[in-house]
């Protein structure tokens, strides 16, 4: 028993090793960062696109909240990229409701959902396609439909 | 005595022709009052005979008794025929007001807003019709055009929205007491500024927009549009606006899927109660624009669809009194892939239905359809594989068998649960 406890004591340490080492966070930036949570979560890595997403949070979010507060609109062409920490961290808290949403957790899901709606609404993030989409107003949308799901299921 | 009997032939006739409710029959009903109330700072509201009036609409004229039972209030049309008449008055009996739609001439058909005189035989047109319905009580709004400023380009030329501006100006001479709205597709800066430029007697700005519908207030604002709109047709997203196949095929949204975009989409437009006066849910009946269950919140046999409950339930707070089934379960092998001809394969699909009524299911196979247009053009209904799909049982389970003729095809499954209501799914798959 005793050895059986160690054995999976030492696996669960080696897992956590194989997942701090799969992380880079890079040079830290909300843009790597951010794209970093992408790419993960492009992959179906969740997990890692979750450490990259709460870096970003833990390190930008006051910035971003500071960013929010400035505006009153949606700021257009260049000057969006002036709200980097805002554009990424709200970007970041809407892949998590992604997560959550792929894993049915769908409290945790709305709960994101609602913070980029209520407090990162002017967040915006480039499409390759040629412009930019506003993760609040996808969060909104994802919101309503995690409403009506409930009503069917 | 001759002169007053000319006078009162004279009195009687302008009397027919002037109170068209008379003659048709429509009791005390009076022609409609229709004003918009209030500014940007305090907000829009559509006022008609006194009472606010938010519109929670459709586009279509069938089907007006499920509409008026299940919180709707207004349908739109495109333009006037020999039927405006009787649709009319069928809205009417349900308590259902209608934007009549007046059609202008798209530059892509072969219109030429710069020829003087198919400009006046358009003017004339549209005079006769506002003369001819001003006083039915269920009028609403005029809708004057669909689209007309251009769907292939930015939908700016000034010459398309001053004549819309001299038209939407002679139909308030014409009829003071219903708004005007222009009806375009989707909005962007420049068309905006045309708008607004060029066409200041508009009261009213209609939006078509599919997948972005519930953001067009705030482009509005951003665009510097300041009067109220409404979106007079919105959904799903348009075959336009969605992934392909690899032999370019629309992969069309399941049926569960489509429910809950006229559910977001319905309820993120009415949130606007600043400068939105409502909308307008397209389609209210059934129609072939890339398949036959794409717009059409209807089956071509009437019953209606999840998409129709699904509207409700974001306009009323409650579902309709019969539920229909909607997709729970799918598996199909053959979906958005190149297979081989003349082989069977295993599909199923299982329905969900909220009452438990019993279901029927009907399987086809249609080629995938060639005749595509834009701007919701009349499309032909692609041609049937006959007997393609074998039933193994009741509960969703058949056997495709794959055609031998190589190319596109699509696998339809028509779900009915008897009492009304009903679904329509389709997989693309080619043939090798």
């Amino acid at each position: 028993m005793k050895k059986w406890m160690i054995l999976i004591g030492c696996m669960t340490m080696m897992g956590a090793m194989l997942q701090v080492s799969a992380q880079d966070f890079g040079d830290f930036s909300s843009q790597t960062l951010t794209g970093k949570a992408w790419e993960a979560y492009g992959k179906g890595n969740f997990e890692l696109a979750l450490t990259y997403t709460a870096k970003c949070k833990e390190m930008y979010m006051s910035e971003a909240l500071k960013q929010e507060a400035s505006l009153d609109a949606f700021p257009v062409g260049e000057g969006t990229h002036e709200y980097w920490a805002l554009n990424d961290v709200g970007t970041c808290l809407f892949i998590e409701g992604q997560i959550y949403e792929k894993q049915k957790n769908i409290t945790q899901a709305l709960e994101v959902y609602a913070v980029v709606v209520n407090q990162l609404s002017f967040s915006q993030c480039w499409d390759e396609k040629g412009w930019f989409w506003k993760p609040a107003e996808a969060s909104a949308g994802r919101i309503k439909q995690l409403e009506f799901d409930s009503l069917l299921d | 005595m001759c002169t007053f009997r000319i006078i009162l032939l004279t009195f009687l006739f302008s009397l027919i022709h002037t109170s068209p409710l008379w003659a048709q029959g429509l009791g005390d009903a009076g022609p409609s009052l229709v004003v918009i109330e209030g500014d940007q700072e305090q907000g829009y509201r559509l006022m008609k005979n006194g009472q606010p009036f938010r519109i929670h609409g459709a586009g279509g004229s069938k089907y007006l008794d499920v509409l008026a039972t299940n919180g709707g209030n207004a349908i739109r049309t495109w333009g006037v025929g020999p039927d405006t008449e009787d649709i009319l008055n069928r809205a009417h009996a349900q308590g259902v007001s209608v934007t009549l739609g007046l059609w202008l001439g798209h530059e892509r058909h072969g219109f030429d807003y710069g020829d003087a005189a198919r400009l006046e035989s358009q003017r004339a047109e549209v005079a006769a019709a506002v003369k001819k319905y001003r006083n039915h009580p269920a009028l609403l709004t005029w809708g004057l055009g669909n689209e007309m400023e251009g769907i292939q380009n930015r939908g700016d030329h000034p010459q398309i929205w001053k004549e819309i501006n001299y038209l939407a100006e002679m139909i308030k001479e014409l009829d003071p007491h219903h708004p005007v709205m222009t009806v375009v597709a989707n909005v962007n800066p420049d068309k905006v500024n045309a708008a607004i430029t060029y066409a200041p007697a508009l009261d009213i700005l209609g939006v078509n927009s599919y997948a972005g519908a519930q953001n067009i207030g705030k482009n509005l604002k951003a665009f510097g549009w300041v009067k109220p709109y409404a979106i007079t047709e919105y959904g799903l997203p348009g075959p336009w606006e969605v992934p392909h196949t690899a032999w370019d095929a629309p992969i069309e949204p399941t049926s569960r899927e489509k429910a809950g975009f006229y559910f977001v989409s319905t309820k993120g437009i009415l949130e606007d109660q600043q400068q939105c006066l409502g909308a307008y849910v397209f389609l209210w009946g059934s129609k072939q624009e890339a398949t036959a269950s794409w717009f059409g919140m209807f089956l071509p046999t009437g019953e209606k669809t999840p998409r129709v409950d699904a509207t409700v339930r974001a306009w009323t707070g409650k579902w309709p009194a019969n539920r229909a089934p909607i997709l729970k379960e799918v598996n199909m092998p053959m979906s958005n892939q190149k297979v081989k001809g003349g082989q069977y394969i295993a599909v199923q699909a299982r329905y969900a239905d909220a009452d438990g009524d019993a279901l029927s299911y009907e399987w086809e196979v249609r080629r995938e359809s060639t005749d595509r247009k834009v701007g919701g053009d009349e499309e032909a209904v692609p041609e049937l594989v006959e007997h393609a799909v074998k039933v193994l049982d009741e509960n969703g389970n058949a056997l495709l068998s794959t055609p031998t003729q190589p190319g596109a095809y699509r696998l339809f499954v028509i779900i009915k649960d008897g009492k009304g209501s009903g679904c329509m799914d389709n997989w693309p798959f080619w043939i090798q």
